[in-house]
């Protein structure tokens, strides 16, 4: 079945016969990650990097933000036996408009919070494809971990 | 006949914008008009009348208790609203189909893009005071409607136009009109003065993605500024991508920074939720 991740949000499966599919992030970003021994594959589509912009929105929408969605992503994969050490981690989007003077700059804001989270938590990136003017769209076969990334402009291809 | 000859030859082709919409957009434009007027006009189309029964009834614009006849609607919403019901329920027709298939854009997202930048300029009249909210809803709802037009071009010489933003970087409307010779931006201005739209929404539609757009009138910049964000949070977002240029020094004079901007792409996703009934027209 085609589990479709939505903006701010995020899905878990390990039911082999299931895509999670997340459309169009532009300064967003998406993060993937697959367990190849545990079967079970993650995604979680979140918008901006800082949670302490909104404190009470990121209670009700804790996928919304990097460091609330983040590490949500990955408690609920260990729920189905995923181990962090095993985790095959991908990250794409991130883009951002042609802008020089930086304010337009969500995604790369995006991108160094998620490598700062990373770094703490000793996380490897296997595979990814950020910045740049793209926009992207990202799916990942549960029972294979086989990741496709389609970009405007440059086709599509696995990651 | 050249390249942007052809094109610009088809605007004469474009329908009219429905005539009581237009009606009804001069009648709002005094404050003192009855109810009993308007509803004397809209009546005779009843698509419209339809639409304003159900939006009056939707959770965007939160109506303390269900409405039944027009007369009543027209009482309780005001004129703003109205203005917005009309202009939505007369532009959806222009954005149904594979209208934006040359823009690799699924169905019904041009028409999603749309209404996200309608309901973001509106808000964020908050911080761009010059504008009215109904000029803001109308100009942000309309601003794409050149991509509409330009589509079939598009798909024709895609190829040319991707080549062109990959390889050497230009940005999309760069692209368009170097390949076609006219942007869908610089169209929709045309289509908006076709329709008689003022001036100023004529303009805010043919600049929105002038890279100085932030600099120019509060409506241009509005509309660019929602257009920006709503790209970047990829609603309704199709080959052209992000590749988009625009000076962010623009909006210094409006005393926005970047707090406001993340801001506005969280109500942005809380607007579109609520506008779910304009997504369905």
């Amino acid at each position: 079945m085609k589990i479709v991740v939505g903006i701010s949000d995020m899905k878990v499966s390990n039911n082999p016969e299931d895509v999670l599919i997340t459309y169009s992030l532009g300064s967003c970003i998406g993060v993937v990650i697959w367990d190849p021994v545990a079967k079970v594959a993650g995604m979680l589509h979140y918008m901006l990097p800082d949670s302490s912009l909104d404190k009470e929105k990121a209670q009700l929408k804790p996928f919304m933000f990097a460091d609330t969605g983040i590490p949500r992503l990955f408690k609920e994969t260990y729920k189905y036996g995923a181990t962090k050490s095993r985790l095959v981690v991908k990250v794409v989007g991130g883009s951002q408009i042609m802008d020089s003077s930086g304010i337009f700059n969500i995604g790369k804001r995006n991108y160094a919070v998620l490598r700062k989270i990373f770094w703490k938590n000793k996380i490897m990136v296997t595979a990814e494809d950020v910045g740049e003017s793209g926009n992207r769209t990202v799916s990942i076969e549960v029972g294979t971990g086989r990741t496709m990334l389609k970009v405007s402009g440059r086709g599509e291809f696995e990651l | 006949m050249s390249r942007v000859e052809e094109i610009v030859n088809l605007i004469e082709f474009v329908q009219p914008f429905p005539k009581v919409a237009r009606r009804v957009m001069e009648l709002l434009t005094d404050p003192e008009v009855e109810a009993k007027t308007l509803a004397e006009v809209i009546q005779y189309d009843q698509v419209i009348t339809a639409n304003v029964l159900k939006i009056c009834n939707s959770p965007y614009y939160g109506l303390a208790r269900k409405v039944s006849s027009l007369n009543e609607a027209l009482v309780m919403i005001g004129h703003e609203p109205l203005k917005e019901i009309i202009v939505a329920s007369s532009s959806a027709a222009y954005f149904k189909g594979e209208v934006g298939a040359g823009y690799a854009l699924e169905q019904g997202e041009l028409w999603r893009h749309s209404v996200a930048v309608g309901v973001l300029a509106k808000h964020l009249v908050g911080k761009i005071k010059e504008v009215e909210p109904g000029t803001a809803f109308t100009a942000g709802l309309l601003h794409d409607i050149g991509k509409r037009f330009l589509s079939s071009f598009v798909s024709d010489d895609f190829e040319l136009i991707m080549a062109k933003v990959t390889q050497e970087k230009a940005s999309f409307v760069e692209a368009e009109k170097d390949i076609l010779g006219i942007t869908h931006a610089e169209l929709g201005g045309m289509i908006l003065k076709r329709w008689d739209f003022p001036d100023e929404m004529q303009r805010a539609v043919q600049l929105h993605h002038d890279p100085e757009a932030l600099a120019g009138e509060p409506l241009t910049a509005l509309v660019a500024l929602s257009n920006a964000l709503v790209i970047s949070a990829g609603i309704g977002v199709g080959a052209d991508g992000l590749a988009t240029r625009l000076k962010g020094e623009g909006l210094r004079r409006f005393g926005i920074s970047q707090p406001h901007l993340d801001l506005a792409m969280v109500s942005l996703l809380e607007e579109l939720e609520q506008a779910e009934e304009l997504l369905r027209l």
